[in-house]
């Protein structure tokens, strides 16, 4: 019989829907906005990585459009043929300025950095030792080498020191990657004890900064910054897409490192350049980080508000460091029957459940914006006191 | 849907270890002598109570049980009340026959895990009969339990079954252990693999979307650990690899095409069997042989051992010829996390010592993946 070539689109689709694994677009007839209209409702939103509300900014608006006036809709290539645009050269030198370090590299994506260059920093005979929370895109960066690899204890340094003392002996080239702001729990990766465990065994540190750009560190200058560890860091991936309010990957290090990546990653090489209206909006974005510091005071502000009034109310918070605040209620059905009645209530957070986290750890991931005012707060906080209590949480 | 629960206690198990007997097999009087009283009627009571308590309603599972204190009358005790009795015991005691029979019973009817309470004998007469087909799951109730099938303690046990009845648990390898009573009363210690059986796992998780996992059976991750030794293999030509014993190391060697004794050490060079099931003289043979030889281990039974319970064969002399750093240890990591450490106990103090300076390892868990792991020497 002649296979049927497209039938396993639809089984595998409709299996995912059967165990409720399958994505349900939600869909924003508004802006990234602090408060935006989802599926016809306005809520308010808890759930955007859009931390310092700079999608919506003025000046990234103006300077997106005054890029596309100037020079264009496209690009017109890959960067590597002609797709290199002096504002993209600009960017990256105000980018490497802003983060301490010597140059700086855009990506399309943040996905794009990880799987681009990963795989061109370890290969056979080396070794990639990763924190065993490490985000997918990580994952994936690290399953396109023939290095092998190791995992360490979640932010546990003498765990990594016992890995590294064992590839020490073994290895070529040791690579340590770790998240620098840890997605679901909001936690920090101890990024100075790492530093100086590379720096003794003659490995290279790598984080992925993505949920720490922007938010944490002076004027929200990552994660380096937060440990006064500038430039120290080997590589320092980052992303436009969250706290920046644009979109693009991002590494920041030494000329070498740049160098290296531009002419090594396929992602880099192979896919087209940003748009110039995208690079005219990275470029505002750091402008405003550098010029405007109450909108990372107005983020830390309304978390540490945040977090207090829920931990009063009876709410466990978890171990976070962050504006991402995990508000823990126990089983899965639990935490997805609060995330239902919340948006019933007009707020929009989305439950985080096993396997993602331990099985009596569901929660609603929530994540703060500069862009709420205290009466938004109090609304929400009003909202999670009443239904903690109705579902016995609190 | 109602869930089929095998359900057997072994009445008499643990009896003998408060009274100093070191196990119950073969010296029941001598222990009622000295004034043994039951434990496992106890044990199983208060696991079926929490289990009922905390988790779940009655009607969720129908249980299959023997009459008497074998069963029934520690789950009416317990407040169940959908129970059938496959099993009637004649006259008062009861001996490994009665658990053997009772097995049969159950496996007609179909049950989906035979939950026991006992010890490592126990499990031992449960898995003659039912081999691979029904896992099982022990209430920690012996003298001694070095099989991987109990839970750490009833609590435990409890919320495994809860587990497994709600789908979160999967079914995996679970080594059963054998230790001659009758020399350890003397003081040796020899534990003996007895075979592998179906026990419980906590399943493998992997990321595929950026929140959605998918859990991983543990034969795939064993084709990985395979894959992984394949090339292990390949880069180096001119080894001797001897293969330790248990359902992982039987796996790999499997899908190697290598014909490997699941209880025993085996040796392959080039790809081919050059020794089969040896003994500790037959291994050093080859290694006087053979100059450049690695190990394959995987932690075997409750506690983790990869050295010192089920393979004597690897002595102390084997292991110091071959040298501790050429002994690769792989596992799934769902034996991990229940065991999140490999035990060593050669029974020589100084390679002992070797192994404590160490204090960790490498264990590779995935196709060129490893992580640390702890070892522990002392006895316990």
């Amino acid at each position: 019989m002649k296979r049927n070539s497209n039938a396993f689109l639809k089984e595998e689709y409709n299996e995912l829907v059967k165990n409720s694994f399958d994505w349900k677009l939600r869909i924003l007839e508004t802006g990234s906005t602090p408060h935006a209209v989802v599926d016809g409702k306005e809520v308010m939103m808890l759930c955007s990585n859009n931390y310092l509300n700079l999608s919506n900014h003025p000046r990234l608006i103006q300077s997106a459009i005054d890029a596309a006036k100037k020079f264009g809709a496209g690009s017109g290539s890959v960067r590597a043929i002609a797709g290199t645009m002096a504002l993209h050269m600009e960017v990256e030198k105000r980018l490497a300025r802003f983060k301490g370090t010597e140059s700086s590299l855009i990506y399309q994506t943040g996905f794009a950095a990880n799987a681009g260059l990963i795989p061109q920093l370890a290969g056979k005979g080396d070794i990639i030792i990763s924190d065993e929370l490490n985000h997918g895109s990580i994952i994936d960066g690290v399953r396109l080498t023939k290095a092998d690899r190791a995992i360490f204890k979640h932010k546990d340094i003498g765990d990594l020191e016992k890995v590294l003392q064992d590839a020490d002996k073994k290895y070529n080239r040791i690579l340590v990657i770790t998240d620098g702001v840890f997605s679901m729990d909001g936690d920090i990766a101890p990024m100075d004890g790492i530093v100086k465990l590379t720096n003794e065994y003659g490995a290279m540190s790598y984080v992925d900064d993505a949920h720490g750009e922007g938010v944490i560190g002076p004027d929200g200058r990552g994660i380096g910054a937060h440990f006064g560890i500038e430039g120290k860091i080997d590589v320092e991936m980052g992303t436009f897409s969250k706290a920046y309010g644009v979109v693009g990957g991002l590494i920041a290090g030494s000329q070498d490192l740049v160098n290296f990546a531009y002419n090594k990653s396929r992602t880099w090489l192979l896919s087209g350049s940003h748009p110039p209206a995208v690079a005219g909006a990275q470029l505002a974005a750091i402008d405003v980080l550098e010029t405007e510091p109450e909108h990372v005071k107005n983020l830390w502000d309304n978390t540490k508000y945040f977090k207090k009034e829920l931990n009063n109310m009876g709410f466990d918070t978890g171990e976070s460091d962050t504006p991402i605040t995990p508000v823990i209620v126990g089983e899965s059905s639990k935490a997805k029957e609060l995330s239902d009645k919340l948006y019933e209530e007009g707020i929009f957070a989305l439950p985080i459940v096993f396997p993602m986290v331990a099985r009596d750890k569901a929660r609603i991931r929530t994540i703060m914006n500069a862009g709420l005012t205290r009466e938004d707060l109090d609304f929400a906080l009003e909202k999670f006191e009443k239904l903690g209590k109705k579902l016995v949480i609190i | 849907m109602v869930s089929k629960i095998g359900f057997i206690v072994n009445p008499i198990a643990g009896m003998g270890g408060k009274v100093g007997l070191k196990g119950t097999d073969g010296v029941l009087g001598e222990a009622i002598k000295r004034g043994a009283k039951p434990i496992a009627p106890l044990k199983a009571e208060e696991t079926l109570k929490e289990f009922l308590s905390k988790y779940t309603s009655n009607d969720e599972i129908k249980w299959f049980t023997c009459s008497g204190n074998m069963g029934s009358n520690e789950l009416r005790k317990a407040g169940v009340k959908n129970l059938e009795i496959v099993y009637k015991l004649i006259g008062e005691t009861t001996d490994p026959k009665d658990t053997k029979s009772a097995c049969k019973k159950l496996m007609e009817k179909k049950v989906e895990l035979i939950l026991f309470c006992g010890g490592d004998g126990t499990a031992r007469d449960i898995f003659s009969v039912v081999k691979k087909k029904i896992p099982i799951l022990g209430i920690p109730s012996g003298v001694k339990m070095h099989s991987g099938v109990f839970g750490v303690n009833t609590s435990a046990s409890a919320k495994m079954l809860y587990e497994f009845i709600n789908h979160r648990l999967t079914i995996g390898d679970a080594e059963l252990m054998d230790l001659d009573e009758e020399k350890y009363r003397k003081g040796e210690w020899n534990i003996k693999l007895f075979g592998i059986a179906k026990g419980i796992v906590e399943p493998t998780y992997v990321q595929v979307g950026k929140s959605y996992y998918e859990s991983v059976s543990d034969d795939e991750i064993k084709d990985e650990l395979a894959e992984h030794i394949t090339d292990e293999v390949k880069q180096n030509p001119g080894f001797l690899y001897l293969f330790g014993s248990g359902g992982t190391i039987e796996y790999i060697a499997r899908k190697m095409n290598i014909d490997n004794t699941l209880l025993g050490i085996d040796a392959v060079f080039d790809g081919k069997i050059v020794g089969r099931d040896l003994n500790e003289e037959g291994i050093l043979k080859l290694l006087s042989k053979y100059s450049k030889v690695k190990v394959i281990l995987s932690p075997i039974g409750a506690q983790g051992f990869i050295l010192g319970r089920g393979n004597l064969q690897l002595s102390p002399r084997v292991i110091k010829k071959i040298g501790i750093d050429n002994i690769i240890v792989v596992s799934t990591p769902s034996k991990l996390a229940s065991t999140p450490i490999i035990r060593v106990d050669t029974g020589d103090k100084k390679l002992d010592q070797c192994f404590m300076e160490k204090e960790f390892m490498m264990v590779v868990i995935g196709y060129r993946l490893s992580r640390v792991v702890k070892i522990q020497t002392n006895n316990f």
